[in-house]
């Protein structure tokens, strides 16, 4: 079955536009630092996209500030009701990626428009993309704030598209993290780099939003795949130039050339997802690249990471989240959901249980931070069903109530980490090395039950009919909500 | 003729960075001819000294997060490296 979709990033920006999700800025703005600043105001205040039409010293290319930082654009791309609450669509998300994975299609060069401009050769001059200059004080400009890479194991012929950050060094060449851990990593440094193969790779830039949505989702489902799932039909892609992959073929830019084995050149710093700038200069993967296609007037996308929320911050709780909900659904645990708070920095995994068992939280926490995906957040706080996942008032009543200061934290010491948790020691760090924690919020069911603290809520303390009868009433007793 | 401008991210202690010897660094160009190429990278063999006025060019420090130091250095650039090998 098709769900609503946009097949590119042009119509998904009419329909923000359309939803009232959209500023059009017609007035020139500079991409140095100027463009970021505005789209980090606009994550900041939870505003809506802005749109920059004219970018300085780069006549022809336009810019999506912030595409999906907030729930309302995702509720958009997804083609749903723009206030449908987060619930709703975590269960449309999980209805559409259960089932079969829909393969991708082959489509001529012909009809793909990232093929309406090609630069190869000298031509294929990264200066000549608009670039932001995202922080002040940023290693370099980040041409690949919201894109993905692609890339294919050369053993299994497996693909996979990961938002792997990209700085521009010079005019070929391109600098970035790969962490050892993450899918390109295990690829790159687990395959090519042994045999010191280049790697192919082609980064994508101005996708449509669900391919967005796909590269950040940790799903085991190639992300080709996986998009053709939240789309309901197959996503169509088109050969590159110069290697053995293929792309969107209705994205705005396309850069590719080879990942480059035993080369490290420094980038960073910038300002990361947890809303610091805390990973240091560092000599990091290395991409040289061989040629640019593009679409007619370009519209690149820009992220700006920093304090919440960004799309980063939101995509990546989102999916992370509910993967995390597939794993513990897998077990059978008697949960009644998960939520990753943005505001976290995905770094807090909230479940909701049906306390059936003592410790079960233990148990949920035991998997949740055995998945493949544990290095990337280290809180795991399960509530009982009484605490609203969602709501982050009922969270930390729940943490600060019901989670024994003794008996109710279990630490999990010598984890996987990555180099850019703020907190940790700068050795840490540099070794990727965490402790991860579960703050445990449900009652021991072995206390009587004439012991169990109850809640005090207007939804349990009060009999139905008096419920009903105050909600009934409540605008005539003067009150507007 | 105006003074270029570069800076240079420094990820050691400032005060252990040599001055009058060649050294080899990373710099990003600030004033290019054509503003399209601002902050360009090149592995440079220069000379680099605290005092502003001692070499031609300007030199402004980052230190490893990105933190701009309040007085910027100068430098000679005696020759550009060619460490990325060519695509």
């Amino acid at each position: 079955m098709t769900h609503p979709f946009y097949k590119d990033n042009r119509e998904f920006i009419k329909a923000l536009e359309a939803n009232s999700e959209l500023v059009t800025i017609q007035q020139e703005v500079d991409w140095d630092l100027e463009m970021g600043a505005i789209v980090r105001r606009v994550c900041e205040k939870k505003l809506a996209a802005p749109y920059f039409k004219r970018i300085k010293d780069y006549p022809g290319f336009e810019a999506l500030g912030a595409p999906l930082a907030t729930y309302s654009r995702l509720a958009i791309a997804m083609g749903m009701n723009p206030k449908a609450p987060v619930p709703e669509i975590s269960d449309e998300y999980v209805r559409r990626t259960t089932g079969n994975p829909i393969p991708s299609v082959l489509v001529d060069p012909k009809n793909a428009p990232c093929k309406e401009n090609i630069l190869s050769g000298k031509d294929a001059d990264l200066f000549k993309l608009p670039g932001p200059m995202v922080h002040d004080g940023d290693g370099g400009r980040y041409l690949c704030t919201w894109h993905f890479v692609v890339a294919k194991d050369p053993d299994t012929g497996m693909i996979n598209w990961g938002m792997y950050r990209q700085m521009v060094f010079d005019e070929k060449t391109m600098v970035g993290p790969v962490l050892p851990f993450s899918d390109m990593g295990k690829m790159f440094y687990g395959k090519y780099v042994p045999r010191n193969k280049p790697m192919p790779f082609a980064t994508v830039i101005g996708c449509d939003p669900l391919s967005g949505v796909a590269a950040c989702a940790p799903s085991p489902i190639p992300e080709d795949q996986f998009t053709g799932m939240l789309m309901g039909k197959p996503v169509e892609l088109v050969k590159c130039e110069t290697c053995d992959l293929e792309v969107p073929a209705h994205a705005e830019i396309i850069i590719e050339g080879e990942v480059i084995p035993n080369l490290w050149i420094e980038e960073a710093p910038f300002g990361e997802y947890t809303g610091y700038r805390t990973s240091p200069r560092e000599p990091r993967t290395v991409y040289r690249i061989k040629t640019i296609t593009y679409r007619n007037n370009p519209i690149i996308t820009v992220s700006n990471m920093g304090i919440p929320t960004d799309e980063g911050q939101l995509l990546r709780s989102f999916s992370l989240g509910l993967e995390m909900r597939r794993l513990l659904e897998s077990q059978g645990m008697p949960i009644t959901g998960v939520y990753m708070l943005p505001e976290s920095t995905h770094h807090i995994v909230v479940v909701g249980v049906r306390p059936a068992y003592s410790n079960i939280a233990s148990q949920i926490a035991n998997l949740i931070f055995g998945s493949k995906s544990s290095p990337w957040f280290h809180m795991v706080i399960v509530v009982d069903d009484q605490t609203d996942i969602y709501n982050k008032d009922e969270i930390i009543h729940a943490l600060a109530t019901k989670c024994h200061p003794m008996r109710g934290i279990r630490k999990y010491e010598h984890a996987a980490g990555t180099p850019l948790y703020p907190f940790a020691d700068p050795e840490d760090r540099r070794w990727s090395r965490s402790t991860q924690i579960l703050f445990d919020c449900t009652f021991p069911l072995h206390w009587p039950k004439s012991d169990v603290p109850i809640k005090v809520s207007f939804n349990n303390v009060y009999p139905k009919e008096i419920q009903e009868k105050v909600l009934k009433h409540w605008k005539n007793y003067g009150f507007k909500d | 003729m105006a003074k270029k401008e570069y800076d240079t991210f420094v990820l050691s202690d400032l005060a252990s960075v040599p001055e009058e010897q060649e050294i080899e660094l990373i710099v990003r160009d600030l004033t290019p001819a054509d503003r399209r190429y601002k902050y360009r990278s090149t592995y440079v063999i220069a000379l680099v000294s605290r005092s502003e006025s001692k070499y031609p060019d300007r030199l402004w420090i980052r230190l490893g997060r990105g933190q701009l130091q309040e007085k910027p250095w100068s430098v000679k650039i005696l020759r550009e490296l060619d460490k990325v090998p060519k695509g």
